[in-house]
């Protein structure tokens, strides 16, 4: 067989047709993401000479990178927060799935679904200062509890450090937590509850042996979806975390912007990279063991 | 015959839709009972009232003389079969079986391992425990859900159209296996089906259902040979129905006057339904019509009639026979003999037939 009716059996090809019409997104992502990607590789092994970058490679910014207490500390902040978040938010959102998917009549539960992605109605940033008001010196929270009498001062520990960061954190990934768990919830077959009841086990019971495995694998994407994200969140922390709650994505911002060091702020960009992969190859392979259960 | 279920007064209401009317049922110890009837007449809310899953709105239903009321179902001595099987996905075959082991204290892991292994064994599934659920057939699923519920050892297995997601000769084997299994176990088995050959070939008992009402409970023959009403008749095997008029009713006689076959006396027991002067119907089973061949000597009563239609099955061959003055052809099944012709559309026939084994409906 030549070359031209191979070529020729191939553009007629299914898989011809799906590489035709991935193409143009294929090329905008390689454009746009793969090659700045391998741009700050590159730069995060290159030496940093004030305002001009040394073409001499180097593992320096590494060293300093995972040397640094500093960095150190402001890397494992953000895996902390992150997993707050992630535990908060995923806690929280598996009851709320869980009632739409069991006690909600099948004909309201997209409006349901609907009331529940209205957070997104209005922008990411917006929510972030709407939190600055509730969480302020003087804001709702404060003023509410000082005018019950409940507390003498206004509370500082809410504003302007890690907790900010991660109650708007939670608010914010909330629906992302809420939506694959109810789909994972949803594909449960009635009937097995019902076998589980059958066969002598409580209500609770139930719940534990039939109905929590078997969301797993919606909260394992919940887990996935909340904390890639919110670990290499910049605006919250920049707006209600205060220094205390500065996180990873804020100390590259200072490397690129502030101190003009792009060999540093790739190095703490491409090892934030590694740590979030390491993490969600561990969840990855969880789901994939119960996946493979699952019919 | 001592019952384990008995079954007074139950009413189901959904809202305004009454599903359940009035069912008064005993089910006895050790029988195969089902509950026959279309889609939508009630038999799988009344399985699931028995088994716990939903409540009856008056009424009241007692298994091993325990009144049922308010106990939920994981505290009834009942297990079922599901129509979907209800196979744990996340778990083995093992794991499936001895689901229901868990609150068995009173037995260590290896004696659980072993009810799990004869319960395989029970249902012919020896091996198959380190099995993952859904890599299983549909007859395997059934078996396994059958061994998951057996092993519990209930007072009473309920199966809810158990057969129907199987194809023809898995579910024909089933059949005889099921049955098999119950005469084994000694457990009262109630079997959900919409199929009544299923029902006539599995249970010692059926109880007819519809729109949400007993309309006949009795033995496969019974309902068989007398069929209370006509929809009964109708739903059970194939019968033909002929007008005809109650002339008399005495004592233990009835006269009538039947379309096509004239003036009959029959026994009241052939009028289960009851009968009363006036319009009525009578119906014949296929196959207690008889064509006469060349040269046959009629037993019983002969009418006359012309061949409509013609249907070969090999060992049967159903006729379609147009009688004198009646508009409504009869089927007649007759058994093929070897030798004997197939008579052609067309043909005049003579139709023997026997009064005893007419059935009367009001």
């Amino acid at each position: 067989m030549d070359a031209r009716t191979r070529w020729g059996r191939f553009s007629r090809s299914e898989a011809a047709t799906g590489l035709k019409l991935i193409s143009p997104t294929a090329l905008y992502a390689l454009i746009m993401l793969a090659v700045p990607l391998a741009a700050i590789v590159a730069y995060s092994f290159l030496t940093d000479g004030y305002l001009e970058i040394i073409w001499t490679p180097t593992l320096e910014n590494y060293a300093e990178a995972w040397g640094d207490p500093l960095y150190r500390q402001v890397m494992l902040r953000s895996l902390m927060v992150a997993g707050l978040v992630t535990l908060a938010t995923v806690l929280l959102a598996f009851p709320v799935a869980y009632y739409v998917s069991f006690y909600v009549r099948p004909g309201r539960k997209s409006l349901w679904l609907f009331l529940i992605t209205i957070p997104f109605w209005t922008s990411y940033l917006i929510r972030v200062f709407l939190w600055k008001v509730i969480l302020g010196f003087n804001g709702v929270v404060n003023s509410s509890l000082m005018g019950l009498g409940i507390i003498d001062e206004p509370l500082t520990f809410i504003l302007y450090n890690v907790n900010a960061v991660v109650i708007t954190l939670a608010h914010a990934y909330a629906p992302f937590a809420i939506l694959p768990i109810f789909v994972a919830l949803e594909k449960i077959d009635r009937s097995l509850l019902e076998a589980s009841r059958d066969l002598g086990e409580s209500t609770f019971m139930t719940f534990w042996r039939v109905t929590l495995p078997l969301a797993m694998p919606g909260v394992v994407a919940a887990v996935l979806i909340v904390f890639i994200p919110t670990i290499g969140d910049y605006v919250t922390p920049q707006l209600v975390g205060g220094p205390e709650g500065r996180m990873i994505a804020n100390a590259i911002q200072l490397q690129y912007l502030r101190l003009d060091n792009y060999p540093l702020g790739s190095a703490l960009a491409v090892s934030a990279m590694l740590i979030v992969t390491a993490v969600s190859l561990i969840f990855v392979f969880l789901n994939r063991r119960f996946l493979r259960v699952k019919q | 015959m001592k019952p384990i279920i008995e079954l007074r007064g139950v009413n189901k209401y959904y809202g305004d839709y009454h599903a359940l009317r009035d069912i008064e049922a005993d089910i006895g110890e050790g029988e195969f009972f089902s509950l026959l009837g279309p889609s939508g007449c009630g038999k799988t809310t009344l399985l699931r009232t028995i088994a716990g899953f939903e409540d009856v709105s008056s009424g009241t239903v007692h298994i091993g003389g325990k009144l049922m009321e308010g106990v939920p179902a994981n505290k009834r001595p009942t297990n079922m079969v599901f129509q979907s099987y209800a196979i744990f996905p996340h778990l083995s075959v093992a794991q499936n079986v001895g689901f229901g082991l868990r609150r068995r204290s009173d037995l260590n892991a290896p004696a659980k391992q072993a009810l799990i292994e004869d319960a395989l064994d029970m249902v012919g599934l020896d091996g198959y425990g380190g099995r993952a659920a859904h890599a299983l057939s549909g007859g395997q699923r059934q078996r396994v859900a059958l061994a998951r519920a057996l092993i519990l050892k209930p007072k009473v297995l309920l199966l809810d159209e158990p057969l129907s997601a199987l194809d023809k000769k898995l579910r024909d084997q089933m059949q005889s296996e099921l049955r098999r299994l119950q005469r084994h176990v000694g457990i009262t088995f109630i079997l959900v089906t919409h199929d009544q050959e299923e029902a006539l070939i599995m249970s010692d008992r059926i109880a007819v259902m519809f729109e949400g009402r007993i309309a006949q409970l009795a033995t496969p023959q019974q309902l068989y040979r007398r069929p209370q009403s006509r929809q009964v008749a109708d739903f059970i095997g194939v019968m033909n129905f002929l007008p005809a008029r109650v002339t008399g009713v005495q004592g233990d006689a009835v006269a009538l006057e039947v379309a096509g076959l004239g003036a009959v006396q029959i026994a009241a027991e052939q009028a289960p339904g009851g009968a009363a002067t006036g319009q009525a119907s009578v119906g014949f089973r296929p196959e207690t019509l008889t064509i006469l061949f060349d040269g046959e000597a009629p037993k019983g009563r002969v009418a006359d009639g012309v061949i409509d239609e013609v249907t070969y099955y090999g060992d049967m061959t159903y006729y379609a026979v147009r009688l004198e003055g009646v508009e409504q052809p009869l089927t007649i099944s007759m058994r093929n003999v070897f030798g004997r012709k197939v008579l052609a559309q067309g043909e005049a026939t003579r139709v023997a037939w026997d009064p005893g084994a007419l059935v009367l409906f009001g």
